[in-house]
């Protein structure tokens, strides 16, 4: 006998997988299912928030935050090597490095939370309606709203500061350690934005295709889990980022 | 509709598949490696320089590519893409999917019945093995005389790194990935895995990161052992930026895994299959999924963090720029003794199973060891801190950290206890995974011991960074996991072939395995106690004897482990016939025909007692 063996019985019996459960069935299991990713996904963001908590806390050096840096602009070896060695210190202007803009943090929040709230409003009008077709523009709203905020994210990322460390008998150009663990935070926040986003374009045309109708609307209710998931880490990541940031 | 199951007289090839009908692993490695090279391109174009013309962006960008193209040729992103379009399967896909009538070729494609899943979960975790092995006796060979003769330092150091690595992610998919798979959804009477392709996922991004990682050894290496302190890992070339890749991509296959091991058993059990009547093996299997599903995610971070420090200028680790090797000890060591118990339970599970059927008596205080199983898991995350005792981190936390350590050996006494109070005056039928299981015990007891004694803060100052921690940890890994392992290969293997692994050359190879451990720890011990560092190629003159002695035990491990595997294979193709229940077992799997049919059972079971009712007849007289 070989591994091949193992297949004619598989022909006797002739399964159809997948074809066998009821779609509460099917729900239930994937409800389990979005749950316990939801709770590997805390785990994940716990982790980012203990870095940036741990990292204030340690404040290596004074490196956490309140230096004179340069704008992120910069982003090769041979850049940095000419600001440095050219003495360009004054081109491009020094900035102070200090805390990220709260009011584009709180920005990326709030689209999270209303984007999660036109999806439950959308589900909500599916199950009291049957109506699939309306749905689609709910969905639709919703990826907008997550693509806005990964745009804001982008801008985020964009503008923060480096500063000049030396390190390895060498001068480099960094990251504060505050920057660091926000970027890291932010873009966690963007990564779940475009998840976010391809779930509401595939919600947006499977409702518009039929495959989500009025009796079949489980899977908008899983995502939609995960979606308010997604807002309430943007909401604690920024109420933290935003309240807990300088070193006293 | 009900869950009844419907069989359909379906002789014919299904047409479905699409895409999938032309990807498979040799599809999804043109596609890496081409994916690869334009990430090599693209990132060679923004951030070459004349210093630095393989950087850390560069290749960081190639690993990904070399990920992102793996997974578009073996088919991994063709359900997402067809659920984004509502383009959902078909019947006849999902019969393709689930590899019917395909032979040999469903083992090299994205198949998602999960006992193909867990025979390809056999084959990756004997490859992770040969490579380890072989990069261990690489290592022993360099250490049997002093001086550097064979390697140097640096390469030295990767041998370490990528050995440890290899062989602790062989080690966590080594029972959970193949009997996780392959039995467990049969044992709680389940037609499959609760997300099929996922299922196929996990499976293929562990690939996908392995290949990744062994391919360190040909970019640089990874001369900064695997821990990959934070305090040197930035020393480290771009082997370090493959490195942490693959971690990244590993953690999330576990992660995955996890979560399809525990919607299984939560959602799917069969009637009657109550809580306490599940299998002790689907208790550990859970149990280690639950741990898993709470400590990768801080590996992930960890490694995440690493990169980013490489690629993007951040400062997490880097103390120039604020950062601090402790965050990176604290974040890898959250996840990093935890896994110790990812890779235990599963084994020790499996003993528990295997110690009933072949004793022919009732597990022995099944709920005990239910409570120890959970109990070891929830003491395993407060336990981190004893990994950085001497590192200077919170040394007032030392005590309770040592507490807290040493109440880990309450639930591991436990483990003998039920163990042995299972065997105890059983009539125990001596076969190939009672023997394994023997060692075991043995083994287990001397890994635990010493365990004890580096859990104690003023032993451990002095045991630290020697080869007593390297013997301590191999007697548990090599001398407990690995014979549990062995156990189960030996207890399921007539499950998955229809035959019997070969009892003469299983024997054989269980004692040159067995003597081999005893000489190459023990005389590692020896050599830790007299003081000789780990990491070291080169060492003084007093360590000569102890080392040469451990070099020759590995090469008497090396040779059982090839008997073993030439028992798999001569057995897998020409082995005795076992038929579909040759342990007399009560648990389900034992219980459908063999080779086991696509959906398991042909007509839905109904459990009305646990599985260990051996021999309780005799109970009343």
């Amino acid at each position: 006998m070989s591994i091949a063996d193992i297949e004619p019985q598989s022909e006797m019996h002739g399964g159809t997988p997948g074809h066998h459960e009821s779609p509460e069935k099917v729900d239930a299991r994937q409800r389990v299912g979005i749950w316990l990713f939801i709770g590997a996904d805390v785990v994940t963001v716990a982790a980012l928030l203990f870095t940036y908590l741990y990292l204030r806390g340690v404040d290596t050096a004074g490196h956490w935050m309140s230096m004179v840096g340069f704008p992120g602009h910069l982003h090769t070896y041979s850049e940095w090597e000419n600001l440095y060695n050219n003495g360009t210190l004054g081109n491009p202007k020094p900035v102070y490095v200090g805390v990220l803009s709260a009011g584009l943090q709180w920005l990326t929040a709030a689209l999270t939370v209303v984007s999660a709230g036109v999806l439950w409003f959308g589900e909500k009008s599916l199950r009291a309606t049957k109506n699939a077709k309306a749905f689609s523009p709910f969905a639709i709203v919703a990826m907008v709203l997550t693509l806005v905020g990964v745009v804001v994210c982008a801008i985020q990322l964009g503008d923060i500061p480096q500063i000049f460390v030396g390190a390895n008998d060498s001068i480099t150009m960094s990251y504060t350690t505050y920057d660091s663990a926000m970027m890291a935070i932010i873009g966690s926040t963007l990564g779940h934005l475009v998840l976010l986003a391809f779930l509401g374009l595939g919600l947006a045309i499977r409702s518009a295709r039929g495959v989500i109708s009025g009796d079949k609307w489980y899977q908008v209710r899983l995502v939609r889990y995960f979606w308010v998931w997604v807002a309430i880490s943007a909401v604690v990541s920024t109420l933290i980022t935003t309240t807990i940031n300088t070193v006293h | 509709m009900t869950t009844t199951l419907e069989h359909t007289e379906t002789s014919a090839e299904p047409r479905g598949g699409g895409l999938a009908r032309y990807q498979n692993f040799g599809t999804a490695v043109v596609a890496g490696v081409i994916f690869a090279w334009i990430g090599w391109f693209i990132a060679r174009k923004l951030f070459w320089s004349s210093s630095d013309n393989f950087s850390d962006q560069v290749a960081t960008m190639t690993a990904v590519g070399w990920m992102i193209g793996f997974w578009i040729g073996i088919g991994a992103f063709n359900a997402p893409f067809r659920w984004l379009l509502g383009n959902d399967n078909s019947r006849d896909d999902d019969l393709y999917y689930a590899g019917y009538k395909q032979g040999r070729a469903r083992y090299w494609k994205y198949t998602t019945d999960h006992k193909v899943v867990g025979v390809q979960y056999i084959i990756v975790t004997m490859s992770l093995l040969g490579v380890g092995g072989i990069l261990a006796m690489a290592i022993r060979t360099e250490l049997i005389v002093p001086g550097t003769h064979f390697v140097n330092q640096q390469v030295y150091n990767s041998f370490i790194a990528i050995h440890g690595m290899v062989m602790i992610l062989a080690l966590i998919v080594a029972v959970a990935g193949p009997w996780g798979n392959f039995v467990m959804p049969i044992m709680v009477g389940a037609r499959d895995m609760a997300f099929p392709r996922l299922n196929a996922l996990s499976l293929w991004t562990l690939v996908s990161a392995a290949v990744l990682l062994v391919t360190v050894l040909a970019v640089g290496g990874l001369p900064v052992g695997w821990v990959v302190l934070g305090t040197i890992a930035d020393q480290a070339g771009v082997g370090m930026d493959f490195f942490a890749m693959a971690i990244v991509v590993f953690t999330v296959s576990t992660t995955v895994a996890s979560i399809n091991l525990i919607t299984t058993v939560i959602t799917m059990r069969t009637k009657g299959m109550t809580l306490d009547r599940l299998p002790i093996f689907v208790w550990g299997t859970i149990i280690t999924a639950v741990l898993a599903l709470y400590a990768f995610p801080f590996f992930f971070v960890a490694e995440l963090n690493q990169l980013l420090d490489r690629t993007a200028s951040t400062s997490f680790y880097i103390a120039a720029g604020g950062g601090t090797s402790w965050l990176q000890a604290n974040l890898f060591w959250l996840m990093g003794h935890p896994e110790v118990y990812v890779i235990l339970i599963p084994a020790v599970a499996a003993l528990f199973e295997i110690s009933s059927t072949m004793a022919r008596k009732p597990l022995f205080s099944y709920r005990t060891a239910v409570g120890a199983m959970v109990a070891l898991s929830g003491l395993s995350a407060l336990v981190w801190a004893h990994h950085m005792f001497t590192s200077g981190w919170a040394p007032t936390l030392g005590g309770p950290f040592m507490v807290t350590t040493e109440l880990i050996s309450i639930p591991t006494g436990i483990f003998f206890l039920v163990l042995v109070g299972t065997l105890w005056r059983g009539n125990v039928w001596m076969k190939l995974p009672t023997i394994w299981m023997f060692g075991f015990i043995f083994n287990f007891i001397i890994g635990g011991v010493t365990g004890i004694y580096l859990s104690d803060v003023p032993l451990d100052e002095q045991l630290h960074g020697t080869m007593f921690v390297t013997a301590h940890f191999h007697y548990i890994f090599v001398g407990s996991v690995l014979f549990g392992a062995i156990a189960a290969l030996a207890y399921w293997f007539p499950k998955v072939t229809g035959r019997y692994l070969d009892e003469r050359m299983g024997r054989y190879s269980f004692w040159l395995v067995f003597i081999g451990v005893q000489i190459t720890f023990g005389a590692m011990f020896l050599s830790g106690l007299k003081g000789m560092p780990r990491r070291d190629a080169s060492y003084s003159l007093a360590f000569e004897h102890t080392n040469f002695i451990s070099t020759l035990g590995a090469y008497i491990i090396m040779s059982g482990m090839l008997v073993l595997l030439g028992a798999v294979i001569t057995s897998w193709r020409r082995g005795e016939p076992s038929g579909p229940n040759p342990w007399h077992a009560n648990t389900l799997e034992w219980q459908v025909p063999t080779p086991v049919p696509l959906e398991n059972f042909l007509e839905e079971p109904v459990i009305t007692q646990d599985p260990y009712h051996y021999g309780e007849e005799l109970v009343g007289q």
